[in-house]
Formats: structure tokens, C-alpha cells, sequence
């Protein structure tokens, strides 16, 4: 308990200090989840949209790809992303292992079957009637996919957090192709797994505080942004 | 504008829906009358485009985007009342503010789709599928659940636009020249 107390005590001392080393890794963690949570809502909303609306043959193993691929092992993606950046692999001219931009792209690949699959569930589930209205009334298909993500917003917006509280806490992908590097690649919770594993638990725990203040705002700021009585 | 012959829709082997023979000339009006089961809904969404399950000659000589379709249930889209007139408002026509003055709504503009009586979400449909100036107007059980008073604005309405084509299913006769020309289902 003692522990903890102490923990909590020193997390809230670094964190008012403003030390360095726990902003430089929660700034890194936050822009890295971000933006691979940004790439894979462009790139997976309209994705899922059009797998729940379109028929074609092998929709469904599609559409079974993506929901496997929602509980990919985060050092699994970060052994492909290894094998991919490393000098030997094919993206290996690339020179991407080490960076925060490799991390980036490990995310992205964890977020994209999120986004995926909780928004082709969504726009699936609305009510026929949205689709039929939209139609003869004569709607073009971007405004008809507008009108389908807008009515099913709640479901995107859980989706986007799931993926960003997914990418922000995952440990895998960046100790792997990130390697955690000081002041370069070091995120949150491969800072917290370092300072844990060099018996610095105070530390660790203080940066896994900043880990769930971060979560936790974002949690609020998408609750706000998608709630129904909302214009 | 609209002509039907031997048209048949059978589901899972059961007969939904029968018309051996149904013109409407361009502007025309039309009641499709008929008890509950008859197929008026059917026959509705055939002229839409939104069933495509039938056999037989079904000529409706207007694009999809002239044909509107308002539902026997409408679904008005998230957003204000004034945001769901102006869905699918072609340019060059009546401002979506007159839309809802012609249904007497035009005081619910700002309000939310959310915090609306099953009448005026009939009413604002109206008014949405209006503001597209369609050449044809599906409309099922418009003045279901209305007043007399909302049932009248909505009469008068729809007997003031002499270039669309008007069919409207609705299980008893209507009132007025809306009921000029009706077809019976059976």
C-alpha cells in the first residue's frame, strides 16, 4: 500500500514539475495514437460504411477478416512490422525501424479492423428506412455515406475511442519496432513497463497516472462529441 | 407517366401484391385504396424503385432522383427540422422555410428531429420530400395519425402542385380531389 501511496505522491510531483521525460514520452504517445487512429478512421469509416451497404461475393469473409483482426496481439503486429522495416525486409530501404513513424503504421494496422468492423456493424444495424429515404430523396453516395455515419455517430465515435484506447496503452508494437529509445521512440506505456522493470515504481506508476489521465480525457471528450441530444 | 400491367410480387410463395392493369397520365392523381394486406405499401415501393421483386410491366417514365418516396412510418435524420427540409432541396426552387410554411410548421425550424409528435414528423416528411420538386410523389397513409386541421393543410397542399403526380395508399377513401381517381386493391 505504502508503495502505491508513495507512487501516487511522485506522480503528481512529476507531473506538476512538468519533468521532461514523462511529457516528452506522453506528447509522443499521444501523437502517435492519434494520428494512426486519425489514418485508420479515413481510411476504415468509408471502408466499413461500404462493406455494411454493398453486396458482393465473399462479403462475409471480409467482413470476418476485419473482426479477427480486432483482437490482433499487439506484439504479434509489432513482429510483422519488425519483419517488414528490418534491413533484410522488403520495406527495409525505407529506414523506418526505430521511429516513431514505424509505430505509427503497427498502430494503424491494430486501429484499421476496429474502425472496420464496430462501423460496418453500425451503419448494418440502422434502420432500413435511413438508407430508402435517403435514396429517393435523391441523395448523392457521399451524402448518403454522410447520412449513414451520422446517424450511426455514437457507434463511429465508440469505435474511434476503442481504437485509441487500444493504440495508446498497446506495449507490443512500440517496444518492438520502436525499440524505446530515449527521448525518440519512448512512449507512455513502454516508459512505465521500463521504470517498473528497473524497480522504479514510483515512476512507473506515476507515468501510468498520466497513461489514464490521457485515456480518460479523451474517453470524456468523445462521450461529449457523440451524445445524442447533441445537434 | 405510370403504366402497370399483370404485375405480380409473390414472397416466400404468397401473393403480396396483384395490378392486371394501372395507368396515371403526367400530373394525374391517384388513391390506391385497399385494406390492410392488400399490397398498397407493395405496390408503393415498386413505382419507387425500392422493390424490384416482381414480374409483369412496371413503366414509370421518371428518373429515380424525380420519384420520391415518403414511408407509411417516416424517418426524419438526425438534426433540425429546417436541416431535413433542406436534405435533398434542388437548387433554384421555394426556400425550405416556405416548405414548412405550407405545412404549418415553419415555427418548429430550429427544433431537433428528436422532440417531434408523430403528426409534425409527417408533416416535416412532407415538406422534405416537397423540396425536392419530384414529377412523382409516392406518398403512404399521409394523413394517418393527423388532426383535421393538419389533414386539411396537407390536402390543400398537395392539390396546389398540378405538374407532379400524386399516388397515395391509404385504407379509406380521401377527401377532397385527392380522391378524384381510386384504384382498389384487393
Amino acid at each position: 500500500m505504502e508503495l502505491i501511496w508513495d507512487g501516487l505522491c511522485d506522480a503528481t510531483r512529476m507531473i506538476f514539475s512538468g519533468e521532461p521525460l514523462v511529457f516528452s514520452a506522453a506528447w509522443r504517445s499521444l501523437w502517435i495514437s492519434s494520428l494512426a487512429v486519425a489514418l485508420a478512421t479515413l481510411l476504415g469509416l468509408p471502408l466499413g460504411t461500404w462493406l455494411a451497404r454493398a453486396q458482393f461475393p465473399g462479403n462475409r469473409l471480409v467482413v470476418l477478416a476485419f473482426r479477427v483482426g480486432m483482437a490482433l496481439p499487439t506484439v504479434f503486429v509489432g513482429m510483422v512490422c519488425y519483419a517488414l522495416f528490418s534491413r533484410r525486409g522488403p520495406l527495409g530501404a525505407l529506414e523506418l525501424l526505430y521511429t516513431p513513424w514505424a509505430i505509427v503504421i503497427g498502430e494503424l494496422a491494430l486501429a484499421l479492423p476496429i474502425i472496420v468492423g464496430i462501423s460496418h456493424g453500425a451503419v448494418k444495424s440502422l434502420d432500413p428506412r435511413i438508407a430508402e429515404t435517403a435514396w429517393t430523396l435523391g441523395a448523392r453516395p457521399l451524402q448518403r455515406w454522410w447520412t449513414y455515419v451520422s446517424e450511426a455517430r455514437v457507434s463511429v465515435m465508440l469505435a474511434i475511442l476503442t481504437a485509441f484506447a487500444r493504440c495508446v496503452t498497446e506495449l507490443g508494437i512500440a517496444l518492438i519496432v520502436g525499440g524505446n529509445i530515449k527521448y525518440r521512440t519512448r512512449t507512455l506505456a513502454t516508459a512505465t513497463a521500463l521504470e517498473t522493470s528497473r524497480g522504479e515504481f514510483a515512476r512507473g506508476i506515476a507515468l501510468g497516472t498520466l497513461l489514464l489521465v490521457i485515456s480518460l480525457a479523451v474517453t470524456a471528450l468523445i462521450g461529449w462529441l457523440s451524445r445524442e441530444d447533441r445537434q | 407517366m405510370i403504366d402497370v400491367s399483370n404485375l405480380r410480387v409473390v414472397r416466400e410463395g404468397k401473393p403480396i401484391c396483384a395490378v392486371d392493369q394501372l395507368s396515371v397520365p403526367p400530373g394525374g392523381r391517384l388513391a390506391v385504396l385497399g385494406a390492410n394486406g392488400s399490397g398498397k405499401t407493395t405496390l408503393l415501393r415498386v413505382l419507387a424503385g425500392l422493390a424490384r421483386d416482381y414480374s409483369g410491366t412496371c413503366r414509370v417514365t421518371a428518373e429515380h432522383r424525380e420519384r420520391t418516396y415518403v414511408h407509411q412510418q417516416p424517418l426524419l435524420f438526425r438534426g433540425s427540422v429546417l436541416a431535413n427540409v433542406r436534405y435533398g432541396q434542388r437548387p433554384g426552387g421555394r426556400d425550405a422555410l416556405e416548405w414548412l410554411r405550407l405545412v404549418g410548421l415553419e415555427h418548429l425550424a430550429t427544433r431537433s428531429t428528436r422532440n417531434l409528435s408523430g403528426g409534425e414528423i409527417r408533416r416535416v416528411a412532407l415538406a422534405r420530400a416537397l423540396a425536392v420538386q419530384p414529377r412523382l410523389l409516392l406518398l403512404d397513409e399521409p394523413l394517418a395519425e393527423l388532426d383535421n386541421e393538419a389533414s386539411e393543410t396537407i390536402c390543400r397542399v398537395l392539390n396546389d402542385l398540378p405538374r407532379t403526380t400524386i399516388i397515395i395508399a391509404s385504407p379509406a377513401p380521401l377527401p377532397g380531389a385527392l380522391g378524384e381517381v381510386a384504384f382498389s386493391l384487393s
